[in-house]
């Protein structure tokens, strides 16, 4: 088979010096393999086998565990650190939970890799996180519809809440806690996530649409994220 | 053809230590059986000893049998400074480099969202009572350089964010007597960009 881009998403130890990798692959999407011998000291692809690297990689094997064969680092890994380093563990982990195995998901791989390029930048960091995670949604044809809970276009000057088993929003009588009104959603709606103001709303909404994706455990990462900037709010 | 039932069970339970498989694991339990008893009896002694006493030291969490292990309880450690490690083989590898005379906090382990290990399994809590007795000027964040170790040591600087302690990170270098053209990427890039002054004296 020609390499295939990939991404490592999850290293674990197995055996004496193998590892169990999930990784993000172009053409098959998530997949999980066997990577034979990369735990030992002496090992060069030790090294190569990094998160959030742009690898080259073959595997063999036809069921849901592959055996990694031929690694490349291909370009120079992203040189992440501190809260874009807790973001990328933040799409990792929610690409492992969401995704199903060897489900090809060629638009989530072009925005995994447009993410990494973001993460380094603080500001571009969050409309690359919501566009990855819009690309996820979509992916799973979980994403949701502009419209009211009953098909209705939305009104600018009504109130919204996002209602996740419906794919729509909810009219609301009067505008309540977590409520986005409508002219923030037409905004949304458009592929605006990067617009001023609408930051917030489009995290609530996109946090809302993947909660049933990833079943009743909280993604550790974004728990992590949140303690830190607890913390920081606390001494302020 | 098999073993007793005990002395099978003797080669099982080898087999719990790293790179042991079946066969190394019945030439070890004959070589005890049939030329040195002694020696089995000295191991298996020692070993239930050993399980029995040996836990963490009070102050730096290395594996230790005493309350505080001697590092800690040493006068000629340096106690302004403290260096934060992985693991206790971490530990060692910088004491046997040498040079070194603060002491020690071992973390056993990194911080790891996709696994589920978070703050409070790598004894954060205990290393922020430790800083807060005061006293240490400078911490040495020594994890790993993966992505795991950089994420723990971003969360430990983020906790000191207003303190006066003085941080630090290992500096990323590339190996002695290496070649640059067989150094990977990442290293050489992040060596090239912590490059140091250099003077002809």
């Amino acid at each position: 088979m020609q390499p295939q881009p990939a991404f490592l998403l999850h290293k674990q130890p197995y055996r004496e010096t193998s590892a169990l990798v999930e990784l993000l692959t172009l053409e098959l999407g998530r997949i999980r393999a066997v990577a034979q011998g990369v735990q030992r000291p002496s090992s060069r692809s030790r090294s190569r086998l990094q998160p959030f690297a742009p690898l080259h990689v073959t595997w063999t094997g036809e069921g849901d565990l592959k055996r990694l064969r031929l690694m490349e680092m291909h370009g120079s890994a992203a040189m992440l650190v501190g809260e874009g380093l807790l973001c990328g563990f933040y799409a990792n982990e929610l690409l492992t939970r969401a995704l199903p195995l060897q489900f090809p998901v060629r638009d989530v791989f072009a925005y995994y890799g447009a993410l990494l390029n973001a993460l380094p930048r603080p500001d571009a960091r969050a409309p690359a996180l919501r566009q990855l995670e819009y690309a996820v949604l979509e992916a799973l044809d979980a994403e949701p519809r502009f419209t009211d809970t009953q098909g209705v276009s939305l009104d600018p000057q009504r109130h919204y809440v996002y209602r996740a088993e419906l794919r729509s929003f909810e009219a609301q009588a009067s505008p309540t806690s977590g409520s986005i009104d409508g002219r923030t959603l037409r905004l949304l709606a458009q592929g605006d996530w990067g617009a001023p103001g609408l930051a917030g709303p489009a995290k609530g909404i996109a946090r809302a649409a993947l909660a049933p994706l990833l079943g009743g455990k909280p993604l550790r990462s974004r728990e992590l994220m949140q303690r830190l900037a607890a913390r920081r709010r606390s001494k302020e | 053809m098999s073993f007793s039932p005990l002395v099978d069970r003797l080669l099982e339970s080898f087999r719990v230590l790293p790179g042991v498989g079946p066969k190394t694991a019945q030439r070890m339990a004959l070589h005890l059986l049939e030329r040195d008893r002694d020696g089995g009896r000295r191991l298996a002694e020692i070993m239930t000893r050993a399980l029995e006493e040996v836990g963490y030291c009070r102050r730096c969490r290395t594996l230790t049998e005493e309350p505080v292990c001697g590092l800690c309880r040493s006068v000629r450690r340096d106690e302004r400074l403290l260096c934060v490690v992985e693991s206790p083989a971490d530990m060692l590898a910088i004491e046997d480099a040498g040079g070194y005379l603060g002491q020690y906090f071992v973390l056993h382990g990194h911080l790891s969202p996709l696994d589920g290990i978070g703050p409070e399994d790598i004894g954060l809590d205990q290393l922020g009572e430790r800083l807060a007795e005061g006293g240490i000027e400078e911490l040495i964040l020594a994890t790993n350089p993966t992505v795991e170790g950089e994420a723990t040591a971003h969360y430990i600087a983020a906790q000191l964010e207003d303190s006066s302690i003085r941080l630090s990170r290992l500096a990323y270098g590339v190996p002695m007597g290496g070649e640059l053209e067989y150094v990977d990427g990442g290293t050489l890039s992040r060596a090239f960009n912590g490059r140091l002054p250099f003077s002809s004296e």
